[in-house]
């Protein structure tokens, strides 16, 4: 496996991953928004604080109303983030690397991006939108699904599961540190807390957890339970622990990599060893450790980049 | 509404899939017969489910315009083009026959060049050739094969001769979508199958893959072989990754290599430095090492030329391959051909005057409203003057440029290219076409492509067939009619194929509900 190739194929893994969440927030988002009474102020800026992009897209827009974030996260260019972005990189990533995977790959990969491309205009407003998020990810799932199905478990392979489960473990920290921000601030008892579990409802749903979470916890929907939940839950494919034990169940298949071994571990334990409970109660506790974490996933791509993808000589 | 056929007018051009109007060659009378009984509406919705197709399939040629890359989808006509097997076989001898020849040729030039001492290649024909590279003097490649890969390109005039009209020995590309070309029609169009006997095309990765696996230096069961591309910015950059794809080896970039120490080339891996035995390399060699050649070069690799005169990595095609890819040279293909094989050649040249000879540059000049110009390396179809089309003011400039580098230029009677039934916007109407096979030369055999691809120049009249400028493709067909005996059931056949109504849909049909009812 060509050391170009290897870091190709993470990045491909990483932005299809990337399109899929993104097009999962914004349409959990907006049933939330439904939800929610008009007085409440929690509105669209928080994806934006979720995706990290706060600077660039006051630099492009002047306030974030539904519209303009619904576009820049959909189909803006100048968002290297947006849906149409993640899939016209991950697309211009794979036109490289196309022959370490089957052919449909690329098939899938093309009827995602064009439909994006060409619908995706049409579909901001809120009626068209849903659906066109919806097929949005159901495109990116059927790349999942040939990855999964046809693809040998090569070294390649790997590299693919090390890209979608870093971005995926990055997705979810980002999803916690600011849903939970936003809504630590609501005191028991205030009038509010009708609402709190529908907050807590709509994160545990945009990482698609919410029955799988009923079926794990089986109470009520509560804030220190869908932590745990989205953190630490070893069976759950989008819990930050479920991501890194992926990861690492991959280094066997790959050459000489204490490096990273070293990096998931610190991760691991600092996820593992977290009492949800406590830090709940004590402020700014939490966002500190979703913060750490953040850290510890830089690391582990430094770690990879080191370890595989700069050239050798 | 189906078309009527015989609304189709050849004009006086040979056709390749009619006699007369609305009589139908042999090879092609089942596949005319299934064609009549199709509505306008089913056509063009073949037309759009190969649009749709060829979009989904990612197949796609890179055009340089307005200074960025633009990633076109590939132009492809739905109507094959029909070759009947004997004409095939005739033509296969034939181009066995030239590219045996070509590779004596290019040895002998960078061997003992008797050819030239026999004097029957003029020396200053090599003396000028811009595609001899010295570097390449005494080099002899495994068997003595230096273009493992060639590309010549056929075109049939009014007479119906099928005429070779240029070698292509340097990077010729093109066969990646003479395999997708056929993969769409079977994908949108699979009735249109069952009309004839065709010969299957998609053999040509596992040759290709036997030839350059060949010429590993290591002895071994699997040879590390690796197919060098310029990137994703070359024109051709679909065609390499998908030949790398079907060959299972991995395409690398210069980048991606280097020649360490010993000689040896290597490439970087997740594991380390890797051995690499065979180059497919799809860069000009000019770029291919800038140790060796143009010094700015960020395309190739460093020491590659040393790594391969050392014989420790095998090149295809071999560097210097191409000096035999120049439009002077080609002349003399016919007396190479008797030269080195005692052979008539058995697929004609075009008549070719060479402006280098004084006799024929003064009939050159004197007929340039009548003559195609060709500058002696270009390819693209780039630099060429089609006379009888130019005005006044361009035949002067040519004029001009042929009489300050005479050897530069030759120049042919403008042919007329023969056509084939073509979708248009305004129905089925003619078009100019050409042929393009692919040959494999290996020390123990030679392997030519069935069929090959074949080209369409989609304007109309035009003659100009390239991707880059206005042309189209076809699947081509080798039909073998013998296969199809007796006659009368394939008109049953065709019959029967009306869309809709196919055997094989109430095949599966019937073998679904068999399914289900289990």
């Amino acid at each position: 496996m060509l050391s170009r190739v290897a870091e190709n194929l993470y990045w491909f893994g990483r932005y299809v991953q990337r399109a899929e969440n993104t097009a999962r927030l914004i349409n959990v988002n907006a049933n939330l928004m439904l939800d929610l009474p008009r007085r409440m102020t929690l509105g669209w800026g928080t994806l934006i604080e979720i995706v990290g992009s706060t600077a660039r897209f006051k630099s492009l827009y002047d306030h974030a109303t539904e519209e303009n974030v619904v576009r820049y996260l959909m189909t803006d260019e100048r968002n290297p983030a947006s849906i149409r972005s993640s899939l016209h990189t991950a697309r211009e990533i794979l036109r490289t690397v196309r022959d370490t995977m089957p052919r449909e790959t690329w098939e899938r990969v093309n009827d995602v991006y064009f439909y994006v491309l060409e619908r995706g205009d049409h579909s901001l407003a809120r009626a068209p939108r849903q659906a066109f998020l919806q097929q949005a990810v159901s495109g990116t799932l059927l790349i999942y699904g040939v990855l999964t199905s046809n693809m040998s478990r090569d070294v390649g392979f790997q590299f693919l599961r090390i890209g979608t489960n870093i971005e995926q473990a990055d997705m979810t920290t980002r999803i916690l540190d600011v849903r939970t921000y936003s809504l630590l601030g609501i005191q028991p008892g205030a009038d509010l807390s009708p609402f709190e579990s529908i907050q807590w409802m709509s994160v545990l749903r945009s990482l698609t957890a919410y029955e799988m979470y009923r079926r794990h916890a089986r109470v009520r929907v509560n804030g220190a339970g869908v932590l745990r939940f989205l953190l630490q839950n070893r069976e759950f494919p989008r819990s930050v622990m479920f991501c890194l034990s992926t990861i690492f169940s991959t280094l066997p298949a790959l050459p000489g990599n204490r490096k990273i071994e070293r990096a998931i571990e610190r991760t691991r334990a600092l996820v593992r060893d977290a009492n949800l409970d406590v830090l709940l109660s004590a402020e700014g506790q939490l966002p500190e450790l979703m913060d750490e974490i953040q850290i510890g996933l830089v690391e582990l791509h430094g770690a990879l980049a080191e370890t595989y993808f700069s050239s050798n000589t | 509404m189906a078309f009527d056929w015989s609304e189709y007018r050849c004009n006086g051009l040979h056709d390749e899939m009619f006699i007369a109007p609305d009589v139908p060659r042999p090879s092609a009378r089942a596949l005319l017969a299934y064609l009549r009984g199709m509505s306008a509406k089913d056509l063009a919705d073949r037309r759009l489910a190969a649009e749709l197709a060829i979009k989904v399939m990612g197949i796609t040629f890179t055009v340089y315009s307005e200074g960025k890359n633009v990633d076109r989808a590939w132009p492809f006509d739905l109507l094959p083009r029909v070759i009947s097997k004997t004409e095939w076989e005739r033509t296969e001898r034939g181009l066995k026959q030239r590219a045996n020849a070509l590779n004596q040729f290019i040895q002998d030039l960078y061997g003992d060049q008797k050819i030239i001492k026999d004097k029957i290649v003029p020396a200053e024909v090599l003396a000028d050739s811009v595609n001899f590279r010295p570097q390449c003097v005494g080099v002899k490649p495994k068997a003595g094969i230096w273009a493992h890969i060639c590309g010549s390109d056929l075109v049939r005039d009014a007479d119906g001769t099928l005429y070779v009209l240029e070698d292509n020995l340097r990077v010729p590309s093109g066969v990646s979508y003479m395999l997708e070309n056929r993969a769409v029609t079977k994908r949108v169009w699979p009735e249109i199958f069952e009309t004839t006997t065709i010969l299957p095309v998609d053999d040509y990765p596992a040759q290709l893959y036997d030839t350059l696996a060949a010429l590993s230096p290591r002895p071994g069961d699997s040879p590390n072989v690796v197919l060098l591309t310029p990137g994703i910015y070359n024109s051709a950059y679909f065609e390499h990754a998908y030949l790398a794809q079907q060959m299972g080896i991995e395409l690398v970039e210069g980048t991606d290599l280097f020649v360490d120490n010993d000689d040896c080339v290597y490439m970087r891996t997740i594991y380390g430095p890797k051995r690499v035995d065979v180059i497919y390399r799809r860069i000009d060699d000019l770029f291919i090492d800038p140790e060796a050649f143009r010094a700015d070069s960020i395309l190739g690799c460093k020491g590659l030329m040393r790594a391969w005169i050392r014989g420790n990595v095998g090149l295809a095609n071999a560097p210097g391959a191409g000096v035999a890819d120049d439009k002077v040279i080609y002349a003399f293909v016919p007396k190479m051909i008797k030269y080195y094989l005692g052979e008539d050649a058995i697929l004609p040249n075009v008549p070719s005057y060479l402006c280098m000879i004084d006799t024929q540059r003064d009939y050159v000049l004197a007929n340039l409203d009548k003559l195609v110009v060709k500058p002696a390396n270009e390819s693209g179809g780039y630099g060429m003057m089609i006379g009888p089309r130019a005005s006044a003011g361009e035949r002067a400039k040519f004029a001009e440029l042929i009489q300050q580098n005479p050897r530069n230029y030759m120049a042919q009677p403008t042919l007329n290219l023969s056509t084939g039934p073509t979708i248009t916007d305004d129905g089925i109407e003619p078009r100019h076409l050409d042929l393009r096979p692919f040959i494999l030369s290996r020390s123990e055999s030679t392997y030519v492509t069935t069929g090959g691809l074949t080209r369409v120049a989609l304007v109309k009249g035009s003659l100009v067939v390239n991707s880059s400028q206005g042309g189209g493709s076809k699947d081509t067909w080798v039909v073998d009619l013998d296969e199809d005996e007796p006659a009368p059931v394939i008109k049953t056949k065709a019959q029967l194929l009306v869309p809709g109504q196919s055997q094989t849909q109430s095949k599966s049909a019937a073998l679904h509900g068999a399914k289900a009812n289990r």
